[in-house]
């Protein structure tokens, strides 16, 4: 099993008045730049201190127009990163791939970050959310070829020897010689991000990349999810690896449950009612009908919906209490869900600094330890 | 009425043909209609009546193999030629007639008179066509309708409000295809071919186009330019009717259509 600190970098102060959504169409006269100036340097902080707590990795993804996550460059975050750590796996979840024209610019810049940081560098693509398809006028019912292409071009400039010739129907690269190439060979670990689509799970599976669950939904769609992966991997001809799986999710602890969600509630809520709104908008032919209609089985569950602390706790939406507590549920979904990777999201949506860090170290103090112990590296963690 | 299949060079598609007469082929908006749509039967009490479904919507195979106003054009004279349509009259409402212009430019001998019902196609500066792709089924029903007692308005409103995943997904499965079809068509540049209004003038069939005065999905400016444009042409405005025209006043249209293609 590894551990990993996510970070979706949130802004955390949208003024209480503004009841639209945080994607897309969120005014940006909302955004203050001197809020933003603190706010990255004390999220990198954050996710630097993950080092010496004993993680695996950390892991950055790439949002645009929204206040969800202010990182639409996750790569300039992983190249601090890579300066600023020695040690951890430095997980890009992802980028996406169509947003990029031409797709060998994520070749240049994710191979300078695996440089930089000594190879250190996990490489995420993903196909890009619905709202990113809005906020680049980027046809949706073209996402899956690009993402595709944009792959494939990737995968050329990393483990081919250049120059060579892409002709595809979104791209065209008639002299495609990429430097820096990777110095993870053949190329670096990749990691797809998905939330349902059953056009990604296929395509994870035949590659034998890895799939990490998009969080906020009832345990029983994820559940789902990684059960449809399994099934993907077995018609692919092999069994899962559980690094071939990852699990995010929010996580928060302190010394008993009652304290965990007295300091944790409110910013939870502010994630779920005011980060939200508009995530789930899904262009049209962005997936395919058969798609559609596994994602709608699963949107009924979705956070935003939520209305009370009782139904987070129920669908296990956030992993909130005492150390203990904490440690049992995450070993009882981990089982369930038989991932070998737990993404957990320290930080959430206006939670603040001091308690951010409080939580790392009980965190690190307590769990992860014991974490490590009941699911050793390369052990199966299925449960029977 | 029949519904048959024609097989096109993209693939199958659905081709429903009723009446006898004249020839003239309806083109579908972006909903897809066609099924139960009365303006074919108004039309078919004069005309034969051609109502292709396009690629990506209802049963019609092969919208992978089109990505552009260009393919949907030659998608459309392959069409003709196979059904021998030498020279029909050819009605369009939104998208549909947004279609009709594009074939019409590239081949106006193969067009006897056109009517374009409420069209999109052309992007004019301060006049901009409202979202489609992303607003709720409720306010885009308010731009199709005049008349929010249409079936169709009612059925996009109870949709509306319906929490995701509680509905049949039969019910919601034509709704998803049409408009991811429309999407591919449609989504950048939205709703218009930056070079269509540059080739208007090549268009010389008699041309009506059909303003529904409730329409405010595409402003005014649109049909303006669609008039000034093209040599042969004038306005017509209906009252009542919003943008899907061919859905509220079948009856009105289909008079108007038969006038315009006997005076042509």
């Amino acid at each position: 099993m590894r551990v990993f600190s996510f970070h979706l970098m949130p802004y955390p102060a949208l003024p209480p008045d503004y009841d639209g959504p945080a994607w897309v169409t969120v005014p940006n006269r909302l955004y203050d730049p001197a809020v933003g100036h603190e706010i990255y340097n004390r999220y990198l902080d954050e996710l630097v201190y993950a080092e010496e707590l004993g993680f695996d990795g950390v892991c950055v993804n790439e949002h645009h127009q929204n206040a969800y996550g202010i990182m639409p460059s996750p790569n300039l975050m992983a190249s601090i990163l890579a300066r600023q750590t020695t040690r951890l796996k430095i997980a890009v979840v992802g980028n996406a791939l169509p947003l990029y024209d031409p797709p060998t610019r994520v070749a240049e810049e994710f191979a300078m970050i695996d440089n930089i940081s000594g190879g250190r560098l996990i490489a995420g693509f993903v196909v890009g959310g619905g709202p990113e398809y809005y906020s680049f006028s980027i046809n949706p019912a073209h996402a899956r070829e690009r993402f595709a292409e944009a792959h494939d071009i990737v995968m050329k400039a990393w483990t081919e020897d250049g120059p060579w010739e892409f002709i595809g129907k979104h791209y065209r690269l008639r002299f495609g010689n990429t430097w820096p190439k990777p110095m993870q060979k053949p190329h670096p670990e990749v990691w797809i991000p998905g939330a349902g689509s059953l056009e990604t799970l296929e395509f994870v599976a035949r590659h034998r990349y890895a799939y990490m669950g998009i969080p906020y939904f009832h345990i029983d769609v994820f559940e789902r999810q990684f059960r449809l992966f399994r099934e993907a991997c077995e018609r692919e001809g092999y069994s899962y690896d559980p690094l071939q799986a990852g699990w995010l999710t929010p996580i928060y602890v302190a010394e008993t449950d009652a304290e965990a969600r007295a300091q944790y509630e409110e910013h939870w809520w502010y994630f779920v009612r005011r980060l939200l709104p508009g995530i789930e908008i899904t262009p049209p032919g962005y997936t395919s009908v058969r798609s559609v209609e596994n994602i709608l089985k699963g949107l009924g569950t979705f956070a935003s919906r939520l209305t009370s602390w009782e139904q987070v706790v129920e669908g296990q939406y956030a992993i909130v209490g005492s150390p203990d507590t904490v440690y049992e549920r995450l070993v009882e979904n981990i089982g369930r869900l038989g991932t070998g990777n737990l993404l957990g999201l320290f930080q959430l949506g206006t939670l603040p600094a001091e308690l951010t860090r409080r939580n790392l170290d009980v965190f690190a103090a307590e769990v992860l330890p014991r974490l490590r112990q009941r699911f050793p590296e390369g052990a199966k963690v299925l449960a029977a | 009425m029949s519904a048959t299949r024609v097989t096109t060079h993209v693939g199958d598609i659905e081709l429903r043909r009723l009446g006898l007469g004249s020839d003239v082929v309806y083109l579908h908006s972006a909903v897809g209609e066609g099924e139960g749509l009365l303006l074919l039967d108004e039309l078919a009490r004069t005309f034969e009546v051609y109502a292709p479904v396009f690629p990506g919507y209802g049963e019609s195979a092969g919208i992978e193999q089109i990505d552009d106003m260009e393919d949907v054009a030659f998608h459309l004279l392959d069409l003709f030629d196979r059904l021998h349509l030498e020279q029909p009259a050819v009605v369009g409402n939104s998208l549909g007639a947004w279609m009709a212009a594009e074939l019409s430019v590239r081949y106006p001998d193969r067009v006897g008179a056109l009517v374009l019902v409420n069209p999109v196609g052309l992007h004019i500066e301060g006049a901009p066509i409202k979202d489609i792709f992303g607003r709720k089924l409720d306010e885009l029903a308010g731009d199709f309708f005049a008349d929010d007692s249409h079936p169709m308005a009612q059925m996009m409103t109870m949709m509306t409000d319906a929490q995701p995943g509680s509905l049949p997904f039969d019910l919601v499965r034509p709704l998803v295809q049409t408009m991811a079809a429309t999407a591919r068509l449609a989504w950048d540049p939205y709703l218009h071919n930056p070079k269509l209004q540059k080739r208007l003038w090549r268009i010389t069939a008699p041309t009506l186009v059909v303003r529904g005065a409730q329409d405010t999905l595409v402003p005014p400016a649109h049909a303006a330019a669609y008039v000034d444009a093209i040599a042969d042409a004038r306005l017509c405005e209906v009252d009542d009717a919003a943008h899907l025209l061919a859905l509220e006043k079948p009856a009105e249209l289909a008079a108007l259509v038969r006038d315009f293609a006997s005076a042509a």
